[in-house]
């Protein structure tokens, strides 16, 4: 399955030897002479028994660094404290570096630990050797050789220069899983106390030599032109020092953040007046809508099968999805100074290669000249994943001759994000004159991604509709007659990859139309999902299979563990929804809430069972669910972003209003299925997409208001 | 704009700066003194990323212009504790709280406000106390249990 082609970098480190073993994100890495050797991760242990691992992925929060770290001490056998982490820098030629998707667990499985069995082989041998025994003879514990026969120990540190000269085992034993020590237990975040203390270096914090400081005026509305400014009033704020007109808008340079504030304002730019067929929003959906009920690209198509009891009736809803902003709270900022043909970033992303090309390709220059360093990242969601706040430091930098940081204001990260997409679907279903589903149709209208141009020549054929639609096509449920497809409707506005990308919307219309049957059918909403999930136990669809089995489990268990059948107050309902993401993680959520006389919703508590496969850190885990829960209250009940003459209206906290301490729930998550998970997946986009549907049941449960519609307002239900 | 040199008092050293009398005290610290503990989220109040404690209250330092700053004391997350051992920050990292951690210092820094004010909050003080605060991460669940470890550990008796 897995490449196995493997070397070791020799090197004489200043001080004194150490034994490498690099890896790219797949595989480890193999090279004929140290050249060619060009890892984006690897181990190095020191003479002082250090173990440095470094890494590609970006850490922002979903605990990657801690996670993968795990992986590689347990089969190293490393003493958790002597771990430390670096981050990688883009080379040439390494295309892989980016953290989206939730695929740093699967990427790092096989990698981390092959890395770690193979230094651990090494450091047997060269133990081995020096005591001149078998090394079967021998065991590692705590970056210690121990010998069983003598008691006789040598620690890594030790036996690094030794170990260095070993040829790399051709495919070191991996531990099997009653062997793990690190694997699935609880392990503190690697970098909190670095948090708690404020020593945390995000890429806000960061600093170069005789860096300025730029705050920009972009263009409210794709082609606005500045018409009118006061460039000499800004030029006569203390501290600022130029202004920049560039393609991305009007930056102004300065000693300093405040100063560069100041200037921008005294700049005052007024821009020419949108056209009057300027983006908005409200327009858009109704196009949408309209688009919904188009036949659309099929992305899959079964026939009832010959005996099917014909359609006694049809139940039709159409679903409205807005515009989100990701809304991290460290806002978009990048270090960047150009020099020559050179460009040195400084840098949060998600995306450090995307980032490489694209400021090189937008420079004129080549990749290896742009030097990349990734920071601790306050929030990435997928805003994170596009290069455009790179590209303009650059521009800046260049035109301005001088390092500058260009951090972005809450309005302009707001207003200029890479929007989660509107999208609308239209969902139909046939039911039996016994209530049984019969027919199931989801059409769902939305965008493309624009992040990075779509290549003409792409075949647009029926995968390549799926891939722009999750949560649509993987239909889980049992039913004989199964239409989706997709609509695309251009979007002129930047949108782009947000916390679980094209689900949240699609489960949202799916789970709750899935409620709308149940209570067509006068079935209990949780057993008629566990009746639809009868049949066949896996399907596959696209590039995934799905197993119907580990859905109805995590279904089961959040019967159970919500006391799903107990009896509610007035204006108290729950609700239920279930996902399987990519075909690999089944989560299924009970919510409680409260709808109180004025139409305020209040989550109270959320059961969660979620089977990810094998668990490497179960507070990961949880954190995860926790704050997908907590997002999904945002986007539920909180702030949408909506545009008028082309530019999103809302600029802050205060009017994209996002869950707060008062509207987090208690929340209980169970992980089942690890027993015979053979693989771990990760884990940040997964708990998103049911936990919206779950709200929205859970409020129909409560008031007899169906949710057809996001964000849930006050109005709706009062 | 008048620009001045002030004295204020930042984690108990006197500090002289030269700056704008209205740069608020999120700048005068991030840039002027590096202190970059204290970060900035919204620039407008509504975020709470920028807390700072002020004779143990805490306070937006993006609200507090340097005249206002003027001869006053702030503590910054910096400045808590001398090896991230106040019973905060221990409770913060014994229920894991942080996610991607940017808010987690103005965080942490408004629940000592409220231990302060409230040595064993509710959960409705709690609300009331955090609520002015943004965590995308949504880690509102364990900060809500790392302030009731916080609060029992204050209140055991020293040694």
């Amino acid at each position: 399955m897995i490449a196995t082609r493997r070397t070791f970098l020799k090197t004489t480190a200043l001080g004194g030897a150490s034994l490498i073993i690099g890896f790219n994100g797949k595989r480890i890495f193999a090279a004929d002479s140290p050249s060619e050797f060009k890892p984006n991760g690897w181990v190095k242990i020191g003479e002082d028994g250090t173990v440095t691992l470094t890494i590609g992925k970006s850490e922002m929060g979903q605990g990657v660094r801690t996670a993968l770290a795990m992986m590689l001490a347990d089969e190293l056998d490393a003493d958790w404290s002597r771990i430390k982490l670096a981050q990688a820098k883009p080379g040439p030629g390494y295309e892989d570096l980016g953290t989206g998707g939730s695929g740093s667990m699967e990427d790092g499985w096989a990698t981390m630990r092959q890395a770690g069995a193979a230094a651990r082989a090494m450091l047997i041998t060269a133990a081995a050797e020096h005591w001149k025994i078998s090394p079967n003879e021998c065991k590692t514990e705590q970056s210690v050789v121990l010998h069983n026969g003598s008691g006789r120990k040598l620690e890594f540190g030790a036996i690094v220069g030794d170990a260095a000269k070993l040829p790399v085992p051709k495919d070191a034993p991996l531990k099997k899983p009653n062997e793990y020590k690190f694997i699935g237990r609880r392990t503190a975040k690697i970098d909190g106390p670095d948090v708690v203390t404020g020593r945390g270096r995000y890429g806000i914090d960061a600093k170069i030599s005789g860096m300025l400081h730029a705050s920009v005026e972009r263009p409210p509305f794709k082609g606005a032109q500045p018409k009118k400014m006061d460039e000499e009033k800004a030029l006569a704020v203390r501290g600022v020092r130029s202004i920049v007109r560039t393609d991305h808008g009007m930056a102004v340079l300065a000693e300093n953040t405040w100063a560069a504030i100041k200037g921008r304002a005294a700049l005052a730019v007024e821009w020419s007046e949108p056209p009057s067929d300027a983006f908005d929003s409200e327009v858009h959906a109704k196009k949408l809508e309209a688009a919904a009920h188009e036949r659309g690209n099929v992305t899959r198509h079964e026939e009832a099968p010959a005996g099917t009891p014909p359609s006694a009736r049809t139940i039709e809803a159409t679903y409205s999805y807005p515009f989100y902003a990701h809304a991290p709270v460290e806002t978009m900022n990048c270090i960047a100074h150009v020099e020559g043909d050179r460009c040195k970033l400084i840098v949060p992303t998600q995306a450090p290669n995307r980032v490489q090309k694209q400021v090189a390709q937008f420079l004129g220059t080549s990749p290896d000249k742009v030097d990349v360093e990734v920071t601790l990242i306050g929030g990435g969601f997928g805003r994170r994943l596009s290069a455009d706040y790179a590209v303009e430091a650059a521009e800046i930098s260049r035109a301005a001759k001088a390092p500058v940081q260009v951090l972005w204001s809450r309005p302009d990260d707001m207003k200029h994000g890479h929007f989660q997409a509107a999208s609308a679907h239209y969902l139909s279903a046939g039911l039996d004159s016994l209530g049984k589903v019969v027919s199931w149709k989801h059409t769902k209208a939305g965008s493309f991604h624009n992040l990075s141009a779509i290549d003409e020549k792409e075949t647009r054929n029926e995968d390549w509709y799926r891939g722009w639609s999750w949560g649509v096509y993987d239909f889980p449920y049992v039913v004989p007659a199964i239409q989706t497809a997709y609509v695309p409707v251009d979007l002129p506005i930047k949108h782009g990859p947000w916390r679980a990308v094209f689900s949240p919307g699609s489960v949202f219309a799916r789970e709750t139309f899935i409620d709308e049957l149940a209570h067509e059918s006068g079935a209990d909403p949780l057993a008629f999902r566990l009746e639809l999930l009868q049949g066949p136990e896996t399907f596959k669809i696209g590039r995934d299979t799905y197993d119907r089995r580990r859905l109805r489990r995590v279904l089961e268990v959040v019967r159970e563990k919500s006391d799903w059948g107990k009896k509610v107050g007035a204006r108290h309902g729950r609700g239920v929804a279930c996902n399987i993401y990519d075909g690999r993680n089944h989560i299924a959520y009970v919510v409680d809430v409260d709808v109180n006389e004025a139409g305020h919703v209040r989550v109270g508590r959320v059961v969660a069972a979620v089977d990810c496969g094998l668990v490497i850190n179960p507070i990961g885990v949880e954190q995860q669910i926790e704050g997908g829960i907590i997002w999904g209250i945002s986007s539920a009940l909180g702030g949408q972003i909506t545009f008028k003459n082309g530019a999103a209206q809302q600029s802050t906290f205060a009017d994209f209003t996002v869950a707060r301490m008062k509207d987090a729930p208690e929340i209980e998550v169970h992980m089942v299925g690890n027993e015979n998970a053979k693989q771990p997946f990760g884990m940040g986009e997964p708990p998103v997409p049911p936990i919206v549907p779950a709200i929205a049941n859970a409020i129909f449960a409560a008031t007899g208001k169906r949710i057809r519609k996001l964000p849930i307002t006050p109005n709706d239900l009062a | 704009m008048t620009m001045s040199n002030i004295t204020l008092t930042v984690n108990g050293s006197t500090r002289e700066v030269d700056v704008d009398d209205d740069m608020p005290l999120v700048w005068i610290l991030r840039d002027t003194l590096a202190l970059t503990g204290t970060k900035f989220g919204c620039g407008v109040g509504v975020c709470g990323s920028c807390t700072v404690l002020e004779k143990g209250n805490a306070i937006r330092s993006c609200q507090i212009p340097a005249h206002e700053a003027k001869d006053r004391s702030f503590l910054t997350i910096e400045g808590l504790s001398r090896d991230g051992n106040h019973p905060c920050q221990r409770a913060w990292l014994e229920e894991d709280v942080a996610q991607c951690g940017f808010c987690q210092p103005g965080m942490i820094l408004t629940a000592c406000s409220l231990l302060r004010d409230q040595p064993n909050p509710s959960d409705e003080s709690i609300d009331a106390a955090m609520s002015d605060s943004v965590c995308r991460c949504g880690t509102y669940p364990r900060m809500r249990k790392a302030i009731k470890r916080a609060a029992a550990a204050m209140q055991k008796p020293a040694g």
